[in-house]
């Protein structure tokens, strides 16, 4: 179960350095106090996972990632600047039997993980890889996935008129009192 | 896209990628050495002055002169910073901007990575230029700083989405992102270059592009005399420094890419011209789109910042929407021709 044979290329390299980068952003995000440093974990993550994708030779959703999800840290950050004072406050009172509980689940939760994945096959694709594969995309998205794709934009949609609907709302009732 | 990564590990493959890498950089160190000494200049010719020309032969080694006091001023940290931000925000400021340059085709076979996203590839990085200055503004610890860096953000995310739209309508002529096959579709006499059947898209991109770049007309996150100097107001010596040279290859970056984009990349006006090796029509373009970039900033003055988000929301935005159709109806009724 336990093999690794592993031949040295740069594909290795890079993965380790960018899965070390990957889980290195995410362990800081929990334990930083401030939260913008906590936001740019968070972005160190994702454009780790980012480096991740194109090592699958999946460059679309690469930067499609790095680009939504550095503007949304981005605004993450503002809200973080904006809402919470400056000046950190003093640590919460640890809760040591509730640590000790959700550390017993982690160490589970790794331990399944671990053993599902050591334990998966992944068979080769049948059909090779398209040449271009953002093209491909393109042309899934709409053929075969044009309706899913549609509602999840209708979604979207409903979501921005909602967004805007709110922030008028609000708008109007500090008019009102005038 | 190149599979480097499958190339067995050794020194002459690291020397290779390491060779390339400074190549690139003494190319954008000279450009922005001179671009700063040109700009100065020609700014200086509109408003009626000489510019710089004490230091070195009419004044060439100015920008070489500025850049010796900076590396030689006192680095100074403010007491109340946040310090490993302050220092890590002018690294990641430059970082992202040195990256984009890898995807720019100077010439059908000069290029560092060819990338089928190329496009994406710009946009994307360029975002995290956006975070380091927030961290910039926020770490600084300084109000004006702050401000700085949030009408930063603000703008930069506003005008992201209208600049990318704006390429949409070549992507659909190209049917492609990569920014090699958009050049070779322009092949021929220059109205077939994207600039004249896009012409609204190019407008926008302009726009837009000038906006990212915070420049003048769009430089409010620096706005000296609301702002001080914007975010980057507490940094002094060479951290400054790395700011102002992320502003700068970002103009290279994006007058490449306008150059690539809609004034048909290396190729020449009229196909009877091409015995003049194509870099050279590359840089005649870019060359005159840096102009025009320093053109704009000597004659227009700066928006306010409510006119600037109505500007990328209620202008920007619908053009770039109406060139898409206009495209796709185009691409209906006549063929991908232009």
């Amino acid at each position: 179960m336990l093999n690794f044979n592993v031949d040295f290329t740069g594909e290795f390299f890079a993965f380790f350095l960018l899965a070390a980068c990957a889980i290195v952003g995410a362990v800081l995000a929990i334990n930083f106090t401030k939260v913008v440093h906590m936001a740019l974990s968070l972005a160190f993550t994702f454009v780790s996972l980012a480096g991740l994708y194109v090592l699958l030779q999946a460059e679309f959703v690469a930067f499609v990632q790095v680009l939504l999800y550095v503007g949304a840290v981005t605004i993450l950050m503002i809200f973080g600047i904006m809402m919470t004072k400056h000046q950190s406050e003093g640590r919460e009172p640890g809760r040591p039997l509730l640590e000790t509980l959700a550390a017993i689940g982690c160490l589970c939760l790794f331990g399944i993980l671990f053993y599902a994945i050591r334990n998966a096959s992944f068979p080769k694709p049948q059909a090779e890889l398209p040449e271009d594969n953002t093209m491909a995309i393109g042309k899934l998205l709409y053929s075969a996935y044009a309706i899913p794709f549609e509602l999840v934009s209708v979604l979207l949609t409903v979501a921005f008129i909602g967004a805007v609907a709110l922030a008028k709302r609000e708008k109007e009732e500090e008019e009102e009192p005038k | 896209m190149q599979r480097f990564w499958n190339d067995p590990v050794s020194w002459g493959h690291a020397g290779i990628y390491l060779l390339g890498a400074i190549a690139i950089l003494a190319v954008v160190i000279v450009f922005v050495t001179y671009a700063i000494y040109f700009e100065r200049k020609v700014i200086g010719w509109m408003q009626y002055r000489k510019g710089p020309n004490r230091t070195g032969p009419l004044g060439l080694l100015q920008t070489v002169a500025d850049v010796a006091k900076l590396l030689i001023k006192e680095d100074t940290i403010p007491a109340k910073a946040d310090k490993a931000l302050f220092i890590l925000a002018p690294a990641l400021a430059f970082v992202p901007s040195f990256l984009v340059l890898a995807i720019i085709p100077y010439g059908l076979n000069l290029q560092f990575a060819d990338l089928n996203v190329g496009f994406l590839y710009y946009v994307a990085l360029s975002g995290i230029t956006t975070i380091a200055i927030i961290l910039g503004g926020w770490s600084s610890n300084n109000k004006y700083a702050l401000l700085g860096g949030m009408r930063s953000a603000a703008q930069m995310i506003s005008y992201e989405v209208p600049l990318v739209l704006s390429v949409v309508g070549i992507a659909m002529m190209t049917e492609s992102l990569n920014l090699r096959e958009i050049v070779i579709h322009q092949e021929g006499y220059f109205w077939h270059w994207n600039f004249l059947p896009q012409i609204i898209g190019f407008a926008v991109f302009v726009v837009a592009a000038i906006s990212e770049l915070n420049r003048t007309p769009f430089d409010l996150p620096e706005a000296e005399s609301e702002l001080v100097a914007g975010y980057h107001v507490e940094y002094s010596g060479f951290r400054f420094a790395f700011f102002m040279l992320t502003e700068y290859i970002y103009v290279y970056a994006i007058a490449c890419l306008a150059t690539i984009l809609f004034l048909g990349g290396w190729n020449p006006p009229a196909p009877q011209l091409d015995f003049i090796p194509g870099l050279l029509w590359f840089a005649l373009k870019f060359a005159f789109i840096v102009f025009f970039l320093f053109w704009i900033r000597a004659t227009l003055p700066r928006l306010r910042v409510d006119q600037l988000m109505g500007m990328a929301w209620k202008v920007l935005l619908p053009l770039a929407i109406l060139n898409i159709f206009l495209t796709a109806l185009g691409i209906e009724w006549w063929g991908k021709g232009g």
